[in-house]
């Protein structure tokens, strides 16, 4: 295992242009080790440009990103060895069987793991001989996030993991990623859905026009709202409409 | 070196998976092999006839020109080459008879005897010749028959006459290196163009850049299941292939083998970067397709895959004879039916590696990742 080093990410001002479209206006914060960090924002907002400069996947235009004491725009190579990734968009070779990508991707970081196992992590042992193709959506991202553990990483990045799922698989996705946090890892997640920001995360940054606007725990960003007066706009309930779907069709995966 | 091997391994593994991949690469070329032997173009071309021209002079081009016949009803095709090249096409290529003119013809009072070798196995196209060659001689004669004795054409000319075995297969052991080598090409090109626009249109690539291996060791891993994919192909069409046209191809020595390995080789490692740089050119997939097959198409039909050269206009196989897809085909041709070795290919091997690195540098500008 790598030096712990805390914080365990440092963004400093991060800016990224495309052509005339400003994608990130100068984005700073930092990472405290073991925490899942959310991110959230409308489509648009910055998020996944952001996470993919943390990742290394491209360059900012200026600014410095640090993760676990190694300068990404330095160190790529370096920084991409000791993080896992789940892009937004995720594709794996057809025609190889589960356990033989992991296999492949292991191989990819000289990692010794036995794929089988990394499977057994994310639930998907009983399809190891099943072809990326024949995945239903719940089972690619699960897949996805296994390829992404093969190293052991210092950092997760989960870009929209559960955008497109239905609720069963949503909820055993959040349970995968408050699993892999217990066994040590630091989680960067982002997402559109409030209620899992609310339900995983440690800590969020609320993105908005490549910028953050604000950073808190959870707790302390709905009790600053209220603060101010705010009140919701429909009387709140003991239940949600969401309770209401898992109650009737029950929490059993579907996959 | 472990990760290149993982990624070896997995992109074999892939491909011999891929059952349409399969079909494409072995059984389609083999079909097309079938189906173009079995209609024997053999016998509807005028024979071929090499002519060795010593003299150089005003009659001897009246000569051949006479031999030839006119434009649009060739009597006999003739190539005008030198002694060596003539006598080695007799023995393992296309020519049925060959013409040695000597130096002394056309000179006035000079008796010039016109040497022919004819391969023996033809006896028709041999007698297609012999009658040629006379009705041409006589035609000479009569032309100067009113001139004074001392320049008679008997005194001038005579024609001896001598015969070999030539080892030349013709049409169908023609066809199987021209088809082979076209197998390559289709493989290199194809299979790269689409696996690697697949890849990056469904974010396969992207997903590999963030890993910590770079470009080089995909791309190597890449290559190395294609050039092997193109050697099997090669031993595959070029056996099976002499089977069912029931040819014995040339190489029936090891070295011959390991030649046609290395020039395989070759031409897969100039059809898959070829096909990089297409790959890297083409947005997506339905770009990707038209740009191959207007790079394939016309060598297909412009290179002597199906027939030879010779029959095609000198407009077009002036140009031609200088793409990507005729080296490789001459290559194989030379080596499998006509008893050349692999240190004895000049022209091929020159002209293959420079399409190499130009392919090779218009590839590395144009990779991309997404």
């Amino acid at each position: 295992m790598t030096t712990a080093i805390d914080p365990v990410i440092v963004a400093k001002d991060i800016r990224k242009k495309y052509e005339d479209n400003v994608a990130v206006d100068g984005i700073s914060f930092e990472v405290r080790r073991g925490e899942i960090f959310g991110m959230l924002g409308p489509n648009g907002a910055g998020k996944t440009t952001t996470v993919e400069i943390l990742e290394g996947m491209r360059d900012a235009d200026s600014g410095e990103a640090i993760i676990n004491g190694l300068n990404v725009k330095q160190d790529p190579i370096g920084v991409k060895a000791i993080i896992g990734v789940q892009l937004q968009q995720n594709a794996f070779f057809d025609n190889l069987k589960l356990s033989e990508i992991v296999d492949l991707y292991a191989k990819l970081y000289l990692a010794k793991v036995d794929p089988i196992e990394v499977l057994e992590r994310v639930g998907l042992a009983n399809r190891k001989n099943s072809k990326y193709a024949e995945l239903s959506g719940g089972q690619k991202q699960r897949l996805s996030i296994a390829v992404a553990l093969v190293n052991e990483p210092v950092v997760l990045f989960l870009d929209e993991p559960t955008t497109g799922l239905d609720p069963q698989a949503r909820r055993q996705l959040w349970g995968l990623v408050r699993k892999i946090q217990t066994e040590g890892s630091t989680i960067v997640l982002t997402t559109h859905y409030m209620e899992e920001a609310e339900e995983l995360c440690d800590r969020i940054a609320v993105v908005e026009n490549g910028k953050i606007i604000a950073l808190d725990t959870p707790d302390a960003l709905i009790d600053q709202l209220l603060e101010t007066g705010f009140k919701p706009e429909k009387r709140v309930r003991e239940a949600t409409l969401d309770d209401v779907f898992l109650h009737l069709t029950g929490r059993d995966l579907r996959d | 070196m472990r990760i290149y091997l993982a990624l070896t391994v997995a992109s074999l593994k892939m491909y011999f998976r891929n059952k349409q991949a399969l079909f494409w690469a072995l059984f389609f070329p083999l079909l097309i092999m079938t189906i173009f032997g079995m209609m024997n173009f053999d016998g509807y071309n005028s024979p071929n006839v090499g002519i060795y021209d010593a003299a150089d002079n005003k009659a001897s081009h009246a000569f051949i020109s006479a031999l030839r016949g006119p434009d649009d009803e060739r009597l006999l095709s003739v190539t005008v080459d030198t002694l060596e090249n003539i006598h080695h096409e007799l023995e393992f290529g296309s020519n049925r008879a060959v013409i040695e003119i000597p130096s002394n013809y056309g000179i006035p009072g000079e008796y010039a005897e016109i040497k022919v070798t004819y391969d023996e196995r033809f006896q028709q196209e041999r007698a297609v010749v012999a009658t040629i060659l006379r009705r041409v001689t006589d035609a000479v004669f009569k032309e100067v028959a009113q001139v004074p004795n001392e320049y008679r054409v008997e005194n001038a000319i005579g024609v001896s006459e001598s015969l070999i075995t030539g080892q030349g297969q013709g049409y169908k052991a023609w066809l199987i290196p021209g088809i082979t080598g076209m197998a390559i090409m289709q493989t290199g090109l194809f299979m790269v163009v689409f696996t690697l626009v697949r890849f990056r249109s469904q974010g396969v690539l992207r997903r590999l850049k963030a890993t910590p291996i770079g470009a080089t060791h995909f791309l190597a891993g890449q290559l190395t299941t294609k050039a092997l994919v193109v050697v099997i192909q090669t031993y595959v069409l070029v056996i099976i292939g002499s089977i069912i046209l029931g040819v014995a191809v040339g190489a029936d020595l090891i070295a011959a083998w390991f030649d046609l390995t290395v020039l395989a080789l070759l031409g897969g490692a100039l059809f898959i970067t070829i096909g990089l740089a297409v790959s890297g050119w083409a947005k997506n997939e339905e770009t990707a397709a038209p740009i191959a097959n207007v790079i394939s198409l016309p060598m297909m039909f412009l290179t002597g895959v199906f027939f030879p050269l010779s029959i095609m206009p000198d407009w077009l196989t002036q140009w031609s004879q200088y793409l990507p897809l005729t080296f490789l085909v001459d290559g194989m041709r030379a080596i499998t039916v006509e008893g050349a070795r692999i240190t004895t290919l000049g022209s091929e091997l020159i002209g293959l590696g420079v399409w190499i690195a130009i392919s090779f540098a218009v590839a590395t500008k144009m990779f991309r990742w997404e």
